[in-house]
């Protein structure tokens, strides 16, 4: 049996891999928003190999669901005068910018890294899954004031959005 | 090793990519798309602590819940600004979005 989680996080890894090289390289942004969704979804199946499904389902939810249509949204609406929507310039890709981009991807990796082998205690087995009843006791309990500024954070959000959406009607 | 570090190094992963697509992508849209594979890795690595270590597990469940509720919110509000960037100056290239003054 844990042959089999560790082919199941193998799987889910080339999920994250593939999806978010295809995020952060493909020139037309509906495909890196689709390689995107791949590495969301990679991500949910480590939550559930974990065994936090209820984590699972809301990076579902919210992510693949709420998240990447607005991104979809925010691509639709920002097409160039007279160009294919989503596509970023040609020759946007100098090779010094690549070079430069990848150093600073590779460089804090590879420190945190070093250190992540070197130092992470040795971890326990994994614990039974929690009850979503509990985190919803939590969540009522002692975490109710950052549940309520979350909630005002989103409002705030919203509002914002909103405001910055009307912006121009009012000069017109 | 052991599955914490695995799945710490996913979200290394997730770290580098979203670092190195934040600094070579030119429109807006796909630098939000990078900081999401940030904040991606940041909600696999508190998940990963949380049910791997002897620390609390309700505590980084919900923790990833609140990371995931300001992504939605900060994706919300980023989709207004590079709408209200397109609008008054025709691109969402950041190269070109360089005036500090409107």
């Amino acid at each position: 049996m844990e042959q089999l989680a560790y082919v199941a996080y193998g799987l889910y890894l080339v999920l994250i891999l593939a999806g978010g090289w295809a995020a952060v390289r493909c020139r037309n942004l509906v495909r890196s928003l689709l390689g995107l969704i791949m590495t969301l979804f990679g991500v949910a199946g480590m939550y559930f190999l974990m065994a936090a499904p209820f984590m699972a389902l809301m990076q579902i939810l919210i992510y693949v669901g709420a998240v990447s249509v607005l991104i979809f949204f925010a691509i639709m609406l920002t097409r160039a005068p007279g160009g294919e929507a989503g596509e970023e310039g040609a020759g946007a890709r100098p090779a010094l910018r690549t070079v430069l981009a990848l150093l600073s991807g590779l460089l804090p990796a590879a420190i945190l890294a070093a250190a992540i082998i070197a130092k992470t205690p040795p971890g326990v087995a994994l614990k039974p899954e929690v009850p979503l009843s509990r985190l919803g006791q939590f969540l009522t309990g002692p975490y109710v004031l950052a549940f309520e500024l979350i909630s005002v954070v989103l409002l705030a959000a919203m509002a914002g959005a909103v405001v910055l959406g009307f912006e121009r009607r009012k000069g017109a | 090793m052991s599955p914490l570090v695995l799945f710490h190094l996913a979200a290394l992963l997730l770290l580098a990519l979203g670092l190195y697509g934040l600094t070579s992508r030119r429109t807006l849209v796909g630098m939000l798309i990078s900081v999401e594979l940030m904040l991606n890795g940041a909600g696999l690595a508190l998940v990963a602590s949380a049910r791997l270590t002897p620390a609390s597990d309700e505590l980084g469940q919900l923790g990833t819940l609140l990371v995931m509720g300001l992504a939605a919110a900060e994706a919300t509000l980023v989709l207004a600004m590079v709408l209200v960037a397109a609008k008054r100056w025709g691109t969402s290239d950041s190269d070109r979005l360089s005036a500090l003054r409107g």
